[in-house]
């Protein structure tokens, strides 16, 4: 579906800016309450997430002693607007993307890393022993994720041979879905979203028995705020992605409506399944099960793709 | 910025206000990255002078200071002291009296034990099995409050016996209420003998041998997991236990599985012993008279709280308050292990080895005194007054 919307206006309201944030939220409200259905618990009203936004930024922000100053203020602006950067790139709602370029994937996969290193920076930044602990925790966490994420989200672009979003989304409608013809992928993908989002089992970042709140430990008020909206946000862009990339594009927002919603239930339904995993056992997962998976499907997809056509012409020869 | 120095100790303080500690103790875990190189614990936060307020106060209201001793295992404390008690006087509580307090001891434990293994998972973050046994626990608190009209604090001794009894209606429920459990139980020994990231968590760590264990002076769960035999009530039975005799629980391994492992067969244990109690319960008086009075003399009651070996000592100088009352809890017994335990483990860990020793904090606080270079250790009431007003000065 196609949209022409003034620029500005996809910056600020539609479909970035305000109207995601809005919807960021409703996402947060359905994993949590998801997750509580699931341990058998109420869980929170549907307006619990917008109540404790603007409880955040209504209260006081403290900033420590011993931080300094500036980027402690700007960092959670910058993983937000990082955040919502990134959704310009991909198809939200399911209408195409506001901006494209070729290879935008790279950009839209490096904005979202972003949070990670903006949390790292936030929890190094101040001399709480949690948040530096924390900060260690989810630097360590992001460098055993990122690169099998990274290929994950590769292989349907290599499959396509094209590193644009809005080029791989329309194609993928077209083929099988890719969550069958690569399923290796597909799971690196999800698990590795997980991970990128501290969502447990993968939450030994911000793990609260040990750590309180990780690398946040010291933020409170707008700050704490804006990085668990943006946090929200990235929730939202990566099942976007996922969807678009490994089940069949997202062609219509009824479309984007379901499968973001069924990848959302699966991904509540894993946060409640485990046990918190020590920071060296996901490191140790990711290079020696995630890592080994994800080559092996790229591998069959290099040798299908430059092998495959070799193999037709012989055969057609 | 100012630079600041920086020591070369990297410390990780945990308490007295943490989210893994509901209860006030102070932690201090020196690490070298994620590795855990030293510990030690701080405790007396919630010092409530309950044993000086015992010699303040007479026997039959003492039964009920002493019952808040700890908000899990109340029934036990006032059991150890009652017993005592009797012991003093020369009394024996009836058949009948002996086997309910036993009832109610074992569905203690069951509600303790439920709850420290929801406690247990949520420290190692998987808080869908704390959800789901916490929700299980209700069962057990609604059989106590139909029982005894109590939740947490039963009060179902008095001195010389009990005051609540076991109508049909209740045997029933009990009955009903033990099924539900036990089937529930069955299914949770399966996770945390099964569940692979769960065992990831448990398995190997936090190993204590049971020469350790009996080194470190540990009792109770924590003891029988490195495989030391020993439980009050088998050793020494009390109560109505020499008349419903109890299976001793151990496990060899001496990890966390293993301590998991043993709570969860002793909750079967006790779903058998609460069982048998209400079919077999003997005819007769729920209790007898005990002098206001209490003849001179000194005695140690020990009972088997849910955290392990409970121990009471008693002096009676013929009046009708005791001359002293000197309570230890199994957890400052366990503090020793933890501490020792928990050099060379990751600070993830932590949490879970603290867990364990199913720690309960404000019935083991004692004054503590830090010796700080002084000497002397008798200080008169000007002395103390001095000091204190300096020390919030």
């Amino acid at each position: 579906m196609n949209l022409t919307i003034n620029p500005i206006l996809a910056l600020l309201i539609f479909p970035g800016g305000l109207c995601l944030l809005a919807y960021s939220l409703v996402y947060e409200f359905v994993d949590r309450k998801l997750i509580a259905r699931f341990q058998n618990r109420v869980g929170p009203r549907w307006f619990q997430p917008l109540a404790d936004f603007i409880k955040l930024l209504a209260k006081e922000e403290i900033i420590p002693t011993g931080v300094n100053p500036a980027l402690f203020v700007v960092l959670p602006i910058i993983a937000l607007a990082a955040a919502l950067t990134a959704a310009l790139y991909v198809p939200m709602f399911g209408l195409q993307p506001a901006y494209s370029f070729s290879g935008d994937l790279v950009v839209t996969l490096y904005l979202l890393s972003l949070m990670t290193l903006c949390i790292g920076l936030a929890g190094a930044n101040t001399q709480d022993r949690f948040s530096l602990v924390g900060a260690t925790r989810a630097l360590t966490q992001l460098f055993s994720y990122e690169a099998p994420f990274l290929l994950a989200m590769l292989g349907p672009a290599i499959a396509l041979g094209t590193w644009n979003i809005n080029t791989i989304n329309t194609a993928a409608a077209h083929n099988w879905w890719y969550l069958i013809t690569q399923p290796f992928g597909f799971l690196v993908a999800l698990i590795g979203l997980m991970g990128k989002l501290e969502l447990p089992p993968f939450d030994a970042p911000e793990a609260e028995t040990e750590i309180v709140a990780g690398a946040l430990t010291e933020y409170s008020g707008r700050g704490l705020g804006i990085f668990h909206i943006g946090r929200n946000v990235e929730l939202v862009i990566g099942l976007t992605m996922i969807a678009s990339f490994y089940m069949g594009g997202l062609s219509s927002p009824l479309d984007f409506l379901w499968k973001t919603l069924v990848l959302l239930l699966v991904t509540a339904l894993l946060q409640s399944l485990f046990a918190r995993l020590r920071i060296d056992q996901t490191v140790g997962m990711w290079w020696r099960i995630g890592t080994i998976l994800v080559l092996v499907q790229l591998l069959v997809i290099i040798l299908g793709r430059y092998l495959g056509p070799v193999l037709q012409s012989l055969i057609g020869g | 910025m100012e630079t600041k120095h920086v020591p070369e100790k990297f410390i990780v303080s945990i308490g007295p206000q943490h989210p893994a500690l509901k209860e006030p103790g102070h932690f201090e875990f020196t690490v070298d990255g994620e590795v855990v190189t030293d510990a030690t614990a701080r405790l007396g936060f919630v010092h409530r002078g309950m044993e000086k307020g015992c010699e303040e106060r007479n026997y039959t209201q003492d039964l009920y200071l002493m019952e808040r001793v700890c908000g899990i295992c109340s029934h036990v404390h006032a059991l150890a002291f009652a017993l005592g008690v009797e012991k003093l006087a020369g009394v024996q509580a009836p058949p009948r009296a002996q086997a309910i307090r036993s009832l109610v001891a074992e569905l203690e434990r069951i509600h303790s034990h439920l709850l420290w293994l929801g406690v247990a998972a949520h420290e190692g973050g998987f808080d869908t099995l704390f959800m789901f046994s916490w929700r299980d626990r209700e069962t057990v608190m609604d059989l106590l409050e139909l029982i005894s009209g109590n939740r947490v604090n039963y009060s179902a001794n008095v001195l010389g016996g009990v005051k609540i009894d076991i109508n049909d209606s209740q045997r029933d429920a009990l009955h009903k209420g033990m099924d539900f459990l036990e089937e529930r139980t069955h299914h949770y020994m399966k996770v945390v003998t099964e569940d692979e990231t769960f065992l990831g968590r448990t398995r190997n760590i936090g190993l204590m041998t049971k020469d350790q264990a009996s080194l470190l002076g540990a009792v109770g769960p924590t003891a029988r997991a490195s495989g030391v035999k020993h439980d009050v009530r088998v050793d020494s039975p009390y109560a109505g236990y020499p008349q419903f005799p109890v299976k001793l629980i151990t496990e060899p391994a001496g990890d966390l599985e293993a301590r998991f492992v043993v709570r969860i067969n002793e909750l079967f244990e006790s779903y058998r012993m609460v069982r048998e109690i209400i079919d077999h319960l003997p005819e007769g008086e729920l209790s007898v008279k005990v002098p206001r009075r209490i003849p001179e003399g000194e005695t140690i009651s020990r009972v088997e709280a849910p955290r392990g070996e409970l121990l009471y000592f008693m002096k009676s100088n013929g009046t009708d308050q005791p001359d002293r009352v000197k309570v230890r809890t199994p957890s400052l017994c366990n503090w020793a292990s933890v501490l020792t335990l928990a050099v060379g483990h990751k600070l993830a860990d932590m949490p879970m080895i603290l867990a364990g020793i199913d720690p309960c904090f404000s019935c083991n606080d004692r004054m503590v005194t830090v010796n700080r270079g002084g000497n002397s250790q008798d200080w008169s009431w000007e002395d103390l007054r001095k000091y204190g007003i300096a020390y919030y000065k």
